[in-house]
């Protein structure tokens, strides 16, 4: 059918668009929508909306976009209950936190309370919220929330007093929060009003609003349990201009929290920390080279004449940008270059210059041929065992852009502006790598990568695996999950897509409750060798009835496959087992686009299967009392 | 038509998702399915942003109040946009 091909033409040509074109196309778009809500149905309209949302996209369009995200029947009942509790009103930023979030793949119930109403809802038992069970409460708040604040002539001590019990007293309520539904708290920083009514001196006074409003908030930070993750809009009100941040027309007439643009940017935020939260942020930040990482084309100038550093105004552009990926690289995303290039010529400003801020070593994974960038990435992607949808893919060249937006609707591709001074601002506004947790294995991420490829070296030195497996002395800690390792495995539990049993993601305050209730166990492993330190590797979640123990949630890092570990942590069931006196143990596999991985999982440890409902298998070891331990190479760390 | 009306209606349209939605000067929220405080907004909102005026805090939800209807908040915006020109 012609209309049918043109009608995707058009929803395409505005996937691939950057902005500005993007908003004159917007109009076309909602039209393409609609023939494809009549031709091909309402959850394909839904699909293309959902590849559409981004935080570049006005109010408005926003605001139009989400008549199309409302969701069928057939859609996944997978739902996260997120209480929005304000403050100011927030029907408005609710509705654009769901159209992000369900952009991002984390599909919501929410529930909102009324204007103002933050406190009472969550300290009256049998609220409205408390029958909700909220496993995610937003705490909407912005600085006219703040209960005490101090007159100018109060004296220094008073001020003091009144900033512990504001921090008292939000402190109470995140732990109702954790007591009643062992919820993930989202707290807002307080924004800086703009307005200082003492001048410069203000700074010096410690009843100044200001300076009373950023002691609170880095009270806040300092005194918040893992369980609350601190959404900081003090730092957007600072990025947009405390001016521009705060429309009071629109306060004083609607009781917005802030003008429509910034509500955008506001609602995009807080949806890229839950969707982080939940594991969806993004891990790879794959680059270009020419005219991306330095200025011209490496190829014909060579390394000594591409523009970078010092003494070149666009070459300190890039240089800027360089430092700032090399910045990301060392809280824990992974670096990837793929470029159109002659290999050897597009290494050299690497290996020849001396003020490149990013270094090979920096590079998890160098791709530079003359294939097109769609197989590229798709290797990229094999090599480093991650998945497409956590790639960022940045390139100056608007061509290469729409290409892989249209082929490789996973990856996401930000607009880049033709002067590279804007780079850094254009990545960051996406938010694509937000965190909720800074452990050891990020900060040593690159370095994991860098020595896979030491033992693929020593892979290709050994005879057979067994001598290679052999040859890495392989040594596994296994304990329960504690104070130390809680980030860690809520984590892996949540960003683990493949080797991943179940999919069942689990939150900080869910997996404390488990570690400390007999009725579960809780398991973590962590593996070193004689290359490096892999950190925390694995964590399985169990449950405990009677005569069987029931594997809930099974975990593991795709760094560490093919190692024996499984079989290990297998191991380690067993004498768990015996010492419970269980002579059972079952396990699920619950099958995800992701997880293909680990489909024999079970049948590969001896198990057998007990039923099958065509997708999910489940599994179960008899007579665990009298099997032996099967043979692996990774020994435990007081072997 | 006017060709201001012409882009105020189109913006009507947009916000409350009618493509058959015509304007006249005496329609008011009542006549218009969907016209609430939310809806309000965010026809406010992007007239601000597709017509590149600015309403005053007493304006933003002056055509709710009793006497005034679409007619009269043309006129309000025509007086804007002269205004700038």
């Amino acid at each position: 059918m012609p209309s049918q091909t043109s009608h995707e033409e058009g929803l395409l040509h505005f996937i691939e668009a950057d902005a500005p074109a993007r908003h004159r196309l917007f109009e076309s778009f909602q039209a393409a929508l609609k023939t494809a809500a009549r031709e091909e149905g309402t959850e394909a309209a839904r699909r293309w909306a959902l590849r559409a949302l981004q935080p570049t996209l006005s109010y408005s369009e926003l605001m139009s976009l989400r008549r199309w995200l409302v969701r069928s029947e057939q859609a996944p009942p997978h739902v996260l209950r997120l209480a929005v509790l304000g403050g100011p009103t927030t029907t408005q930023l609710t509705q654009l936190v769901e159209s992000f979030l369900a952009g991002l793949g984390v599909n919501v119930d929410v529930y909102e309370a009324g204007y103002g109403l933050f406190r009472q809802e969550l300290l009256t038992p049998g609220s409205p919220l408390d029958a909700f069970r909220p496993q995610l409460v937003f705490l909407a708040t912005s600085n006219r929330d703040v209960l005490r604040c101090p007159r100018l002539g109060d004296p220094a001590q008073h001020v003091e007093r009144l900033l512990d019990q504001e921090l008292a007293d939000w402190n109470s309520l995140w732990e109702i929060a954790r007591n009643r539904w062992q919820a993930t708290v989202i707290q807002n920083t307080f924004e800086i009003p703009p307005i200082r009514v003492m001048g410069h001196y203000g700074i010096r006074h410690p009843a100044a609003a200001e300076t009373y409003l950023e002691r609170l908030n880095l009270a806040l930070a300092a005194s918040a349990p893992p369980h609350v993750l601190l959404h900081d809009v003090r730092a957007l009100a600072a990025e947009a201009g405390a001016s521009a941040w705060f429309d009071p027309r629109f306060y004083f007439d609607a009781k917005l929290p802030c003008g429509p643009d910034c509500l955008v940017a506001y609602a995009h935020s807080v949806a890229s920390l839950i969707a982080a939260s939940r594991g969806k942020s993004r891990k790879v930040l794959v680059l270009d080279l020419d005219n991306t990482l330095w200025g011209d084309v490496v190829g014909d100038v060579g390394a000594g004449g591409i523009r970078l550093g010092q003494g070149l105004p666009d070459g300190e552009a890039f240089f800027a940008f360089q430092q700032y990926c090399k910045a990301l690289q060392e809280r824990g995303v992974v670096l990837a270059v793929c470029s159109k290039n002659d290999e050897a010529r597009a290494r050299e400003p690497f290996t020849l210059r001396t003020d490149m801020a990013l270094k090979l070593t920096d590079l998890s994974c160098f791709i530079a041929n003359w294939n097109n960038k769609v197989d590229n990435l798709r290797e990229i992607a094999r090599v480093l065992e991650l998945g497409l949808d956590s790639f960022v893919f940045v390139d100056d060249n608007p061509m290469e852009r729409a290409v892989v937006r249209r082929f490789l609707p996973a990856v996401a591709v930000p607009d880049m502006p033709e002067d590279p001074a804007g780079f850094v601002a254009a990545l960051h506004q996406h938010r694509y790598f937000e965190m909720t947790a800074f452990t050891a294995e990020d900060a040593h991420r690159g370095h994991h990568y860098a020595e896979e490829g030491a033992r693929r070296q020593l892979a290709d030195q050994a005879v057979d695996i067994d001598s290679f497996l052999a040859s890495l002395e392989m040594r596994a800690r296994c304990e329960p999950v504690g104070e130390l390792s809680l980030e860690r495995a809520v984590q892996l539990v949540n960003k683990s897509n493949q080797f991943n049993l179940t999919t069942r993601r689990c939150s900080v305050a869910e997996m404390r409750a488990r570690a400390s209730d007999r009725a579960w166990r809780t398991l973590t492993v962590s593996l070193r060798d004689r290359v490096g330190d892999s950190g925390l590797i694995s964590v399985l979640i169990l449950v405990h009835e009677d005569s069987r123990l029931v594997v809930d949630t099974w975990v593991m890092s795709c760094r560490v496959l093919n190692r024996g570990v499984e079989t290990f942590v297998l191991n380690q069931l067993l004498a768990l087992a015996r010492g419970l006196g269980v002579s059972q143990i079952e396990g699920t596999y619950v099958p995800t686009p992701r997880n293909g991985l680990v489909r024999d999982h079970y049948r590969r440890l001896g198990f057998a299967m007990a039923r099958s409902d065509g997708e999910t298998t489940n599994w179960v070891l008899t007579g665990v009392d009298r099997l032996d331990p099967l043979p692996t190479h990774v020994l435990p760390e007081d072997a | 038509m006017s060709e201001l009306r012409e882009r105020v209606q189109a913006i009507f349209r947009s916000v409350f998702g009618d493509d058959t939605l015509v304007l006249s000067d005496g329609m008011t929220a009542a006549d218009v399915d969907g016209w609430d405080s939310l809806a309000h907004i965010n026809l406010i909102i992007a007239i601000e942003q597709k017509l590149g005026v600015k309403f005053a805090t007493a304006e933003i939800s002056r055509l709710k109040e009793p006497g005034q209807n679409v007619g009269s908040f043309l006129k309000l915006i025509e007086g804007k946009m002269a205004g700038r020109a």
